[in-house]
């Protein structure tokens, strides 16, 4: 074999290494880093590219997707002194692979660290309460100061996300048990309401009833009082016509109404149908003497003569019932 | 070896071409195919001209050299075409143009909008929170804002 021989052959395969450095495919979703001479020079984006072999080395190797790096558990001792346990997430995307590349040294490594710092300080000026109710706000807050601190190194934080706080067990219990007295006390006070509210109700409706029957007794004796007094007039009125008839005649007259109002009386008495014996008061025979006293009166009416004046206005004040019978005792 | 190569010759070049060309299926890098290229073309001119084979290897070593320019020349009006996504992975370049209101003034050249649920730090020209920005300029992660 002539050297010519060798060096043909040496000198493809120069070629085919030469060719195999200087050609780059870079694939989507990362950027490449070319050193020349160990010193940075461009990037290279996604697509077929070429470098100079023997001057140019690819460096880094960049993602530039979004990608998300998990924020270790930590114990983070709140502005009240509570301890809680914390972890979280972190989406960051390189936007410059030269800085991303150069400027810091373990990327990854670099945004946790600051990310848990960040925590620390952001979750350690707040109450507990305010660490467990105002996740947002914290997101937000460390959201901020990361961002701000990372983009000198070519990239940015799009969200930090806290995953999980974790107070100690003996607080959480204690939480919960403030939670049951809270919601406990809330029924009593609830419970007590409706008994006062249903207290004044039954009250309120026992007042109402006393005053609509007051006011019904009330209505009922003023119509009773009426009726009286209409029966007193009524009475009174009687009274005067019959004084009235009794001044214009004799005083027969009214001995006749009051002989007459005794035999009705006492002819009911009789006429009892289950009566038969009557028990007459002592008294009673006071009234049968007067019976006598009746008789009399009849006799003097009908019986003896009388002038005939006296006998016309007689006529006019007594009812002409024909003789007046002899008053005789029942005889049942 | 040099009796293979001469006795051969012609078709141990198509067979390397069509070798290289399966290669670069498997390992796909835009690499071994133009390789593969080359060896197909000085296959086919050997069957015209029969060279001996230390010509045709210096050839094929030509050829491959040579396919470098024909190929950027192809890229470079491959990559000019429009493409269906052109703000894959930059996304700030796809901010250009757009309005946004800022959420923190621009004090120092640098204040805050929100963008997507994230906030963004821009610079510009210095402004009151709550007046209307548009971005101008992206560079990686910075965005630069005029008012609107």
């Amino acid at each position: 074999m002539s050297g010519f021989d060798i060096f043909a052959i040496a000198f493809v395969l120069l070629v085919i290494v030469t060719l195999f450095a200087g050609v780059k495919t870079v694939p989507q979703g990362y950027d490449w880093t070319i050193e020349r001479f160990g010193k940075y020079t461009r990037t290279l984006s996604p697509g077929l590219n070429l470098i100079i072999p023997y001057f140019d080395r690819v460096g880094r190797k960049m993602n530039m997707m979004e990608q998300v790096i998990s924020i270790p558990e930590q114990e983070v001792i709140t502005k009240d002194n509570a301890t809680v346990t914390v972890d979280g997430v972190a989406f960051y995307q390189v936007f410059d692979a030269a800085k991303a590349s150069y400027e810091v040294s373990n990327l990854d490594q670099a945004i946790i660290v600051l990310t848990m710092t960040n925590i620390r300080s952001v979750m350690g000026s707040m109450d507990l309460d305010a660490v467990l109710s105002h996740r947002d706000e914290i997101n937000e807050r460390l959201l901020r100061v990361v961002d701000a601190a990372v983009s000198p190194w070519g990239l940015k934080v799009n969200r930090i996300e806290i995953k999980d706080i974790v107070p100690p067990a003996d607080l959480v219990e204690a939480m919960g048990r403030q939670m049951k007295a809270e919601r406990v006390k809330r029924a009593d006070i609830l419970q007590a309401e409706g008994q006062r509210q249903s207290e004044i109700l039954r009250a309120e409706g026992a007042k109402q009833g006393q005053i609509l029957q007051a006011e019904g007794r009330r209505e009922a004796a003023f119509r009773d009082a009426e009726a009286r007094e209409r029966s007193a007039e009524a009475e009174a009125k009687a009274t005067q016509m019959v004084s009235e008839a009794i001044a214009k005649g004799d005083v027969a007259a009214l001995n006749y109404f009051i002989a007459d109002k005794y035999i009705k009386a006492f002819g009911q008495l009789a006429d009892s149908p289950n009566q038969k014996i009557v028990m007459l008061p002592i008294e009673a025979m006071s009234i049968l003497g007067s019976l006598a006293g009746i008789g009399e009166i009849a006799k003097a009416t009908f019986g003896e003569a009388a002038t005939s004046a006296t006998a016309a206005r007689r006529a006019s004040s007594v009812p002409n019932t024909g003789p007046t019978p002899p008053p005789v005792a029942p005889q049942r | 070896m040099a009796e293979m190569f001469s006795t051969l010759g012609t078709w141990n070049w198509l067979i390397f071409g069509f070798i290289l060309m399966a290669l670069e299926l498997l390992a796909p890098g835009i690499f071994l195919f133009w390789l593969g290229l080359a060896a197909l073309l000085v296959g086919l001119l050997s069957f015209a001209v029969n060279p001996s084979w230390q010509t045709q290897i210096l050839m094929f070593a030509v050829f491959a050299v040579a396919a470098v320019p024909a190929w950027r020349h192809f890229a470079r009006s491959e990559g000019s075409r429009s493409l269906s996504n052109p703000f894959l992975n930059r996304r700030t370049e796809a901010l250009i143009g757009r309005e946004f209101t800022l959420e923190k003034p621009i004090v120092d050249g640098t204040g805050t909008v929100r963008i997507d649920d994230t906030i963004w730090r821009v610079a510009g020209p210095d402004a009151p929170a709550g007046s209307r920005v548009k971005v101008v300029q992206a560079d990686g992660a910075s965005l630069t804002v005029a008012a609107a």
